[in-house]
């Protein structure tokens, strides 16, 4: 039965599914939404009121008992669409993509399609499937608007320069037209691509188009950095260095990207002879945090700098304090390593977020307050980390689950247990009550009251329904009609015999009076004998029924439930096996990374003191032929061409 | 209810989508440098360049690390399935032995439109007895108001006549407290009986109203 005027739309149970904001929307008929359609199974409902409530996992686990059960017969096409969704949402990329492929047919609204496919392309590309994330863009049969079009073009064309296919990327980016906005994207990626394809002529005015965008929006002014940033650098690796200065020092010098564009501003600078100009970005990268690769390479590139200057003493002075700050951090990062290593590494991290959940869209945002935190920031920001790590938050609320199931399971089985001892005591009183024929003596019985009354109607015997005091009266006055009848003929028989006939009639007319009532009554009190004969046959049927099926619906259950004790025992131990395959493998990430940055600085660290050595050689050199001339400038710099600055964020 | 809310609307560029692109191309922008400096720098510097270059994510994974990620989210993603299909057969299990079909009655709850009442809780009584007492949160009471249908109590009853008894509590009209009952008299038969208290606005009444429906 519809439920009175509610109506609810699949759209917004697939949007919400997916937890993207849903829009308030024209009330007209839409073709690229589902139909509004109304609840007509009230566990259907119930899906829904669990989704809705956030309670993903628990509405699909309702969502497929309900389906086998039958109990949504009204919503079979919504509650499998849903399921797919749910499976999204829960991170589980791979079955709701198997259940689109068979789902979002024709049947399905267009829109409807398009945007499942959309958002599956998405996680995809998240999860590091770029091929599967650019098949399921291929899905995408039609225009989906024009923003949802522009961020289809724009995840199509990440997804294709993740696979190295730059020329594809480019044709893709070169046929894009869209808002400012998101052209300022295509611009910026299609001068990385064409840098990428070794095509930096035409990439550069595209790119220096991006990096003197005028705007005050945050965004557009993060992206203006990165594309100064990144032709600054494509310069710099085409030995081009005249030119790089240019871009680099568009960076904003507060912005996210400034260490890294200050670092190239020098040696663009350092490139062409230019060490006093090469010394203004490198020392203020200086006096920022070591933490910065950036900030690290100019502990080297300062001194380095100065020894270029003749300037051998400050050279010298910014070498060992290098080598100091060197040394720090490295016993820092080896006390971090340390405490990455413990095998705890997830659940320390987890640890401090409280109001984690389950799912695709949960994201760590607070890390604990520990040593090794400050290093974690760039390991986090890393995408296939954080996608590790919501597989290790899901597989740990699984477990939870199913720790919670196992405790169930042994009162489950107590249960049985109990029902077949309580079985088995009741058994003798109900084989003994079942071997009676207790339910036909009653219809019986019943039959001959119905008899007795269909006689008594038939015959007008209105006595037959009198009192019992007025039945006692009638049967006297007949007894007494036989009497006065036996009487010899005479006045005095009839004086007695007209005196008994009014008596008679008196009482007759009085019983009669009732009759009909009485009549009523009698027939009301038999259907309420029906009624209970009926319940008591189907009482009788159900007792019949049990003893028959009781013995084997337990041994079903206790079947069913070593079953599943035995999966549960099974996927817990697969569960805990994963959980920790899982923190070992993001372990591994997270201690590669700092190994590499230790690493990172102990090279610096030797070229450090190769180059101190290098001025002390020198200064003694010049010592011994006093009246000295100024020292040298160092002759092996830390790098003339700068180590990679680590991957910016 | 009517509800026409739309599919997801795409993000702007400030939002999710262009965060995941930033980073893409901050990347990209890491990979352009990294193998230049990592040829051409000495070999001190060029130890910090290779790592540079192993973590870009411009750059393609590693193809032991990549193949291993996925390996292991593959084998993560069929072991969550599992789970979710061992969830589902505990949670039939469940039902069908604590709630078998012949004894099971169920009540849910619905709430249309909601403009003259904000619910705060449900006491439910069969034949005299609580049998439910439930405090709602915000966020229950919004699934209820999208749409949802909560079932609110499952039990065990036998086959016959019974009473049920529903005590809503909230706000109603002018943020007065409010608090009105509603009954139902039913006949519990072999199948599985459904109760559904209805929240729904009068709108001519400027009241809420409270009905209970028996589905057949």
């Amino acid at each position: 039965m519809p439920m009175s005027a509610r109506r609810l739309a699949l759209a917004l149970a697939l949007s919400a599914a997916l937890a993207w904001p849903s829009v308030q929307a024209a009330r007209k008929p839409d073709p690229n939404k589902l139909p509004s359609i109304r609840v007509q199974d009230l566990h259907y409902g119930e899906v829904l009121f669990q989704f809705y409530a956030g309670q993903e996992f628990q509405a699909l686990t309702e969502l497929e008992a309900f389906s086998q059960w039958q109990r949504m017969p009204h919503h079979a096409a919504d509650a499998d669409l849903l399921a797919g969704g749910l499976y999204l949402s829960l991170g589980m990329h791979n079955e709701a993509g198997r259940r689109f492929e068979r789902l979002l047919t024709n049947d399905v609204p267009l829109g409807v399609r398009n945007r499942a496919w959309f958002y599956l392309a998405k996680i995809w590309y998240e999860r590091g499937y770029y091929d599967r994330s650019e098949a399921a863009l291929d899905h995408i049969g039609a225009s989906m608007g024009a923003e949802l079009d522009a961020e289809r073009n724009h995840l199509l064309v990440n997804a294709l320069m993740r696979q190295q296919r730059f020329d594809a990327a480019i044709a893709q980016l070169q046929a894009f037209q869209g808002s400012s906005d998101w052209m300022a994207y295509a611009r910026f990626n299609l001068g990385v691509a064409l840098v990428r394809a070794g095509r930096l002529e035409e990439a550069a005015p595209i790119l220096t188009q991006v990096g003197t965008l005028n705007t005050n929006s945050d965004e557009l002014l993060n992206l203006r950095d990165k594309a100064n940033l990144a032709l600054g650098y494509a310069y710099l690796q085409a030995n081009q260095s005249a030119l790089a200065g240019v871009p680099l020092e568009r960076v904003r010098l507060n912005g996210p990207y400034s260490t890294r564009a200050l670092l190239g501003d020098g040696y663009a600078h350092a490139e062409l002879g230019e060490y006093q100009a090469a010394l203004r970005p490198w020392l203020e990268l200086h006096r920022r945090d070591l933490l910065d690769a950036a900030v690290q390479e100019s502990y080297l590139a300062v001194p380095y700098a100065f020894g270029k200057l003749d300037a051998n003493g400050q050279s010298a002075d910014y070498y060992e304090s290098a080598l100091q700050s060197f040394a720090t951090e490295s016993q820092n990062l080896d006390t971090a390593i340390a405490k990455l290593g413990n095998g705890h590494m997830l659940d320390d991290l987890l640890g401090e977020d409280k109001d984690a959940r389950y799912g695709w869209f949960w994201q760590l945002k607070a890390l604990p307050d520990a040593p090794q935190s400050r290093y974690l920031y760039s390991v986090l920001a890393d995408n296939d980390f954080q996608e590790g790590l919501k597989n290790y938050r899901d597989l740990a609320f699984m477990q939870g689950t199913l720790r919670h199931w196992d405790q169930s399971m042994e009162a489950f089985a107590a249960m049985t247990e109990t029902r077949a001892r309580a079985y088995a005591e009741r058994l003798p009183r109900t084989d003994a009550l079942l071997q009676t024929d207790a339910p036909l003596r009653l219809r019986e019985a019943r039959a001959r009251v119905g008899s007795s009354l269909d006689a008594i109607e038939t015959t007008a015997d209105v006595a037959a329904l009198g009192t019992p005091n007025e039945r006692s009266q009638w049967a006297r006055v007949e007894r007494l009609e036989e009497l006065v009848a036996s009487l010899p003929a005479g006045e005095e028989r009839d004086q007695a015999h007209e005196k008994l006939q009014l008596i008679k009639g008196a009482l007759y007319w009085q019983l009669d009076a009732q009759f009909k009532a009485r009549s009523y009554e009698e027939h009301r009190a038999l259907r309420e004998i029906d009624a209970a004969l009926e319940e008591l046959q189907n009482r009788w049927v159900r007792v019949q029924q049990a003893r028959a099926t009781v013995p084997s619906d337990t041994d079903a259950f206790s079947a069913r439930i070593a079953a599943l004790a035995a999966r549960v025992q099974s996927v817990r131990s697969r569960l805990a096996d994963a959980s920790q395959q899982q923190n070992q493998y993001l372990e591994g990430v997270a201690v590669a990374q700092l190994r590499a940055q230790q690493e990172r600085l102990d090279a610096y660290a030797l070229q450090a003191r190769f180059a101190l050595a290098s001025i002390y050689d020198r200064a003694a050199d010049q010592a011994g032929n006093a009246p000295a001339p100024p020292p040298a400038p160092a002759e092996a710099p830390p790098s003339t061409q700068p180590a990679a600055p680590a991957e910016p964020r | 209810m009517n509800d026409t809310r739309s599919l997801p609307m795409p993000m702007k560029p400030a939002s999710r989508s262009s965060r995941l692109a930033a980073a893409l191309i901050v990347a990209l922008a890491a990979g352009l440098v990294a193998p230049l400096w990592a040829a051409d720098a000495p070999p001190p510097a060029a130890a910090g360049a290779s790592a540079a270059a192993a973590t870009a994510p411009g750059s393609p994974p590693a193809t032991g690390e990549g193949s291993a990620t996925r390996s292991l989210d593959e084998q993560i993603q069929d072991l969550k399935k599992d789970v979710v299909d061992l969830n589902k057969d505990l949670f039939m299990l469940e039902e069908e032995l604590l709630f078998p079909a012949n004894t099971q009655v169920a009540v849910f709850v619905s709430m249309d439109v909601g403009d003259f009442f904000a619910l705060d809780s449900i006491s439910l009584k069969i034949d005299s007895h609580e049998v439910s007492n439930y405090l709602y949160t915000p966020r229950e009471v919004t699934a209820l108001l999208k749409g949802g249908v909560q079932r609110l109590y499952v039990g065990n009853l036998r086959s016959g006549q019974h009473e049920l008894v529903a005590l809503f509590n909230g706000k109603g009209p002018h943020e007065r407290a409010y608090r009105r009952a509603a009954s139902v008299r039913f006949e519990k038969g072999v199948g599985a009986k459904y109760l559904e208290l209805k929240i729904t606005d009068h709108q001519r009444a400027q009241q809420p109203e409270f009905e209970i429906k028996d589905w057949e």
